[in-house]
Protein backbone atom coordinates (compact mmCIF):
# COMPACT_ATOMS: atom_id res chain seq x y z
CA UNK A 1 0.00 0.00 0.00
CA UNK A 2 1.56 3.50 -0.88
CA UNK A 3 0.17 6.90 -1.41
CA UNK A 4 0.22 7.52 2.54
CA UNK A 5 3.36 9.94 2.29
CA UNK A 6 5.91 10.23 4.90
CA UNK A 7 5.87 8.54 8.39
CA UNK A 8 4.80 11.58 10.72
CA UNK A 9 6.25 9.97 14.06
CA UNK A 10 4.49 11.20 17.38
CA UNK A 11 6.27 13.23 19.59
CA UNK A 12 7.23 11.22 22.99
CA UNK A 13 5.44 8.25 21.55
CA UNK A 14 4.65 5.75 24.91
CA UNK A 15 5.00 2.25 23.82
CA UNK A 16 1.54 1.72 23.91
CA UNK A 17 -1.69 3.82 23.47
CA UNK A 18 -3.94 1.94 25.77
CA UNK A 19 -3.54 -0.64 28.72
CA UNK A 20 -5.04 -3.25 26.37
CA UNK A 21 -2.26 -2.88 23.67
CA UNK A 22 0.09 -4.01 26.52
CA UNK A 23 -1.49 -7.08 27.15
CA UNK A 24 -2.13 -7.85 23.77
CA UNK A 25 1.96 -7.49 23.44
CA UNK A 26 2.54 -9.58 26.47
CA UNK A 27 0.12 -12.51 25.82
CA UNK A 28 1.90 -12.61 22.72
CA UNK A 29 5.29 -12.77 24.09
CA UNK A 30 4.10 -15.33 26.57
CA UNK A 31 2.82 -17.49 24.08
CA UNK A 32 5.46 -17.38 22.28
CA UNK A 33 8.29 -18.38 24.92
CA UNK A 34 5.44 -21.22 25.65
CA UNK A 35 6.75 -22.21 22.03
CA UNK A 36 2.86 -21.83 20.86
CA UNK A 37 4.34 -19.80 17.96
CA UNK A 38 7.02 -17.99 16.87
CA UNK A 39 7.24 -14.39 16.28
CA UNK A 40 7.64 -15.56 12.14
CA UNK A 41 4.49 -17.29 12.32
CA UNK A 42 2.82 -14.14 14.07
CA UNK A 43 4.12 -11.87 11.01
CA UNK A 44 2.70 -14.60 8.71
CA UNK A 45 -0.24 -14.78 10.55
CA UNK A 46 -0.89 -10.87 10.37
CA UNK A 47 -0.27 -11.02 6.19
CA UNK A 48 -3.18 -13.21 6.31
CA UNK A 49 -6.01 -11.23 7.63
CA UNK A 50 -8.61 -10.94 4.86
CA UNK A 51 -7.58 -7.29 3.29
CA UNK A 52 -10.72 -4.97 3.90
CA UNK A 53 -9.77 -6.34 8.12
CA UNK A 54 -6.05 -5.78 7.73
CA UNK A 55 -6.90 -2.35 6.04
CA UNK A 56 -9.01 -1.53 8.97
CA UNK A 57 -7.77 -2.31 12.03
CA UNK A 58 -4.67 -0.83 14.33
CA UNK A 59 -1.61 -2.01 14.79
CA UNK A 60 -2.19 -4.19 18.33
CA UNK A 61 -5.71 -4.84 17.18
CA UNK A 62 -3.59 -6.97 14.07
CA UNK A 63 -1.40 -8.62 16.70
CA UNK A 64 -4.51 -9.98 18.34
CA UNK A 65 -6.33 -10.88 15.27
CA UNK A 66 -3.25 -12.82 14.74
CA UNK A 67 -2.77 -14.38 17.99
CA UNK A 68 -6.30 -15.61 17.57
CA UNK A 69 -5.91 -17.07 14.08
CA UNK A 70 -2.98 -18.60 15.46
CA UNK A 71 -4.48 -20.37 18.50
CA UNK A 72 -7.26 -21.53 16.27
CA UNK A 73 -5.08 -23.12 13.08
CA UNK A 74 -3.21 -25.12 15.88
CA UNK A 75 -6.08 -26.33 17.80
CA UNK A 76 -5.24 -24.66 21.09
CA UNK A 77 -8.73 -22.90 20.57
CA UNK A 78 -11.71 -24.27 19.11
CA UNK A 79 -13.43 -22.54 16.41
CA UNK A 80 -15.49 -19.80 18.10
CA UNK A 81 -14.65 -20.80 21.54
CA UNK A 82 -13.49 -17.11 22.10
CA UNK A 83 -16.93 -15.81 20.75
CA UNK A 84 -18.57 -18.10 23.16
CA UNK A 85 -15.99 -17.24 26.20
CA UNK A 86 -16.70 -13.33 25.40
CA UNK A 87 -20.67 -14.26 25.17
CA UNK A 88 -20.77 -15.52 28.36
CA UNK A 89 -18.98 -12.71 30.30
CA UNK A 90 -21.27 -10.79 28.87
CA UNK A 91 -24.43 -11.94 30.70
CA UNK B 1 22.88 -31.41 8.53
CA UNK B 2 21.45 -29.68 12.48
CA UNK B 3 22.81 -26.52 13.15
CA UNK B 4 25.00 -24.51 10.48
CA UNK B 5 28.34 -25.75 10.14
CA UNK B 6 30.89 -23.25 9.98
CA UNK B 7 31.34 -23.38 6.45
CA UNK B 8 27.55 -22.69 6.13
CA UNK B 9 28.79 -19.10 7.97
CA UNK B 10 30.51 -18.40 5.05
CA UNK B 11 29.11 -15.11 3.97
CA UNK B 12 28.54 -13.70 0.33
CA UNK B 13 29.13 -10.10 1.09
CA UNK B 14 31.19 -8.01 3.61
CA UNK B 15 30.21 -4.69 5.29
CA UNK B 16 30.77 -2.12 2.81
CA UNK B 17 29.34 -4.14 -0.55
CA UNK B 18 26.72 -2.91 -2.93
CA UNK B 19 24.38 -4.73 -3.43
CA UNK B 20 20.56 -4.71 -4.92
CA UNK B 21 17.38 -6.52 -3.41
CA UNK B 22 15.73 -8.76 -5.93
CA UNK B 23 12.37 -8.52 -7.71
CA UNK B 24 11.19 -11.15 -6.53
CA UNK B 25 6.67 -12.19 -5.59
CA UNK B 26 7.31 -15.23 -4.25
CA UNK B 27 3.72 -16.29 -2.30
CA UNK B 28 3.65 -16.37 1.26
CA UNK B 29 5.65 -14.86 3.93
CA UNK B 30 8.79 -13.33 3.44
CA UNK B 31 11.02 -10.23 5.19
CA UNK B 32 11.80 -8.31 2.14
CA UNK B 33 9.47 -5.55 1.62
CA UNK B 34 8.26 -4.67 -1.76
CA UNK B 35 9.14 -1.26 -2.07
CA UNK B 36 12.74 -2.42 -1.44
CA UNK B 37 12.51 -4.68 -4.42
CA UNK B 38 15.18 -4.11 -6.98
CA UNK B 39 16.72 -0.92 -5.05
CA UNK B 40 20.58 -0.56 -4.80
CA UNK B 41 21.78 -0.51 -0.63
CA UNK B 42 25.24 -0.65 0.81
CA UNK B 43 25.44 -3.71 3.71
CA UNK B 44 25.95 -1.84 7.04
CA UNK B 45 26.63 -5.36 9.27
CA UNK B 46 26.58 -9.58 9.02
CA UNK B 47 23.73 -10.28 11.85
CA UNK B 48 24.75 -13.54 11.64
CA UNK B 49 22.59 -17.05 10.15
CA UNK B 50 19.60 -17.45 11.24
CA UNK B 51 16.17 -19.83 9.63
CA UNK B 52 14.64 -17.79 6.51
CA UNK B 53 10.89 -17.07 7.47
CA UNK B 54 9.58 -17.88 4.49
CA UNK B 55 10.89 -21.66 4.91
CA UNK B 56 10.11 -21.46 8.66
CA UNK B 57 5.85 -20.44 8.53
CA UNK B 58 5.69 -23.35 5.71
CA UNK B 59 6.37 -25.18 8.34
CA UNK B 60 9.46 -26.85 6.46
CA UNK B 61 11.12 -29.43 9.06
CA UNK B 62 14.68 -28.38 8.32
CA UNK B 63 14.36 -24.32 7.15
CA UNK B 64 17.36 -23.13 4.92
CA UNK B 65 19.64 -20.99 7.02
CA UNK B 66 21.35 -17.77 5.56
CA UNK B 67 23.26 -15.04 6.91
CA UNK B 68 20.89 -11.99 7.84
CA UNK B 69 22.98 -8.19 6.72
CA UNK B 70 21.78 -4.89 7.66
CA UNK B 71 21.37 -3.35 4.22
CA UNK B 72 21.29 0.59 4.11
CA UNK B 73 19.10 2.17 1.74
CA UNK B 74 18.95 5.60 0.66
CA UNK B 75 15.54 7.28 1.01
CA UNK B 76 15.78 8.86 -2.62
CA UNK B 77 16.47 5.30 -4.02
CA UNK B 78 13.08 4.30 -2.17
CA UNK B 79 11.24 7.31 -2.64
CA UNK B 80 12.21 8.67 -5.58
CA UNK B 81 11.32 12.42 -6.15
CA UNK B 82 9.48 12.62 -2.45
CA UNK B 83 12.59 11.03 -0.53
CA UNK B 84 15.15 13.47 1.67
CA UNK B 85 18.50 13.87 1.36
CA UNK B 86 18.99 13.52 4.86
CA UNK B 87 17.37 9.62 5.84
CA UNK B 88 18.10 5.98 5.00
CA UNK B 89 16.32 3.07 5.66
CA UNK B 90 18.15 0.11 7.34
CA UNK B 91 16.67 -3.35 6.77
CA UNK B 92 17.75 -6.84 7.60
CA UNK B 93 17.95 -8.91 5.00
CA UNK B 94 18.40 -12.34 4.18
CA UNK B 95 21.37 -13.50 1.80
CA UNK B 96 18.69 -14.79 -0.74
CA UNK B 97 17.06 -12.05 -0.74
CA UNK B 98 20.11 -10.11 -2.13
CA UNK B 99 22.29 -9.90 -5.63
CA UNK B 100 25.94 -7.90 -5.83
CA UNK B 101 25.26 -4.81 -7.70
CA UNK B 102 28.27 -3.93 -9.51
CA UNK B 103 30.61 -0.38 -9.05
CA UNK B 104 29.15 2.42 -10.59
CA UNK B 105 30.50 3.01 -14.18
CA UNK B 106 32.70 6.09 -15.30
CA UNK B 107 29.62 8.23 -16.83
CA UNK B 108 32.37 9.60 -19.29
CA UNK B 109 33.79 6.62 -20.43
CA UNK B 110 30.01 4.83 -20.66
CA UNK B 111 27.96 7.60 -22.27
CA UNK B 112 28.16 6.58 -26.05
CA UNK B 113 30.84 9.58 -27.65
CA UNK B 114 33.12 9.70 -24.66
CA UNK B 115 36.65 9.15 -24.45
Amino acid sequence: MHGFGPVQPEEDEPPFHAVWEGRVYLMAVALMRRGLFTLDELRDAIERMPPAEYLAASYYERWLAAIERLLVEKGTLAEGELDAAVEGQRR
Amino acid sequence: MSLPTASALATRFDPGDRVRARVMNPPGHNRLPTYARGRRGVVEEVHGVFALPDEVVRGVARPRHEPVYAVSFESRELWGVDGSERSAVSLDLWESYLEAEPAPTDPVRSSPGGR
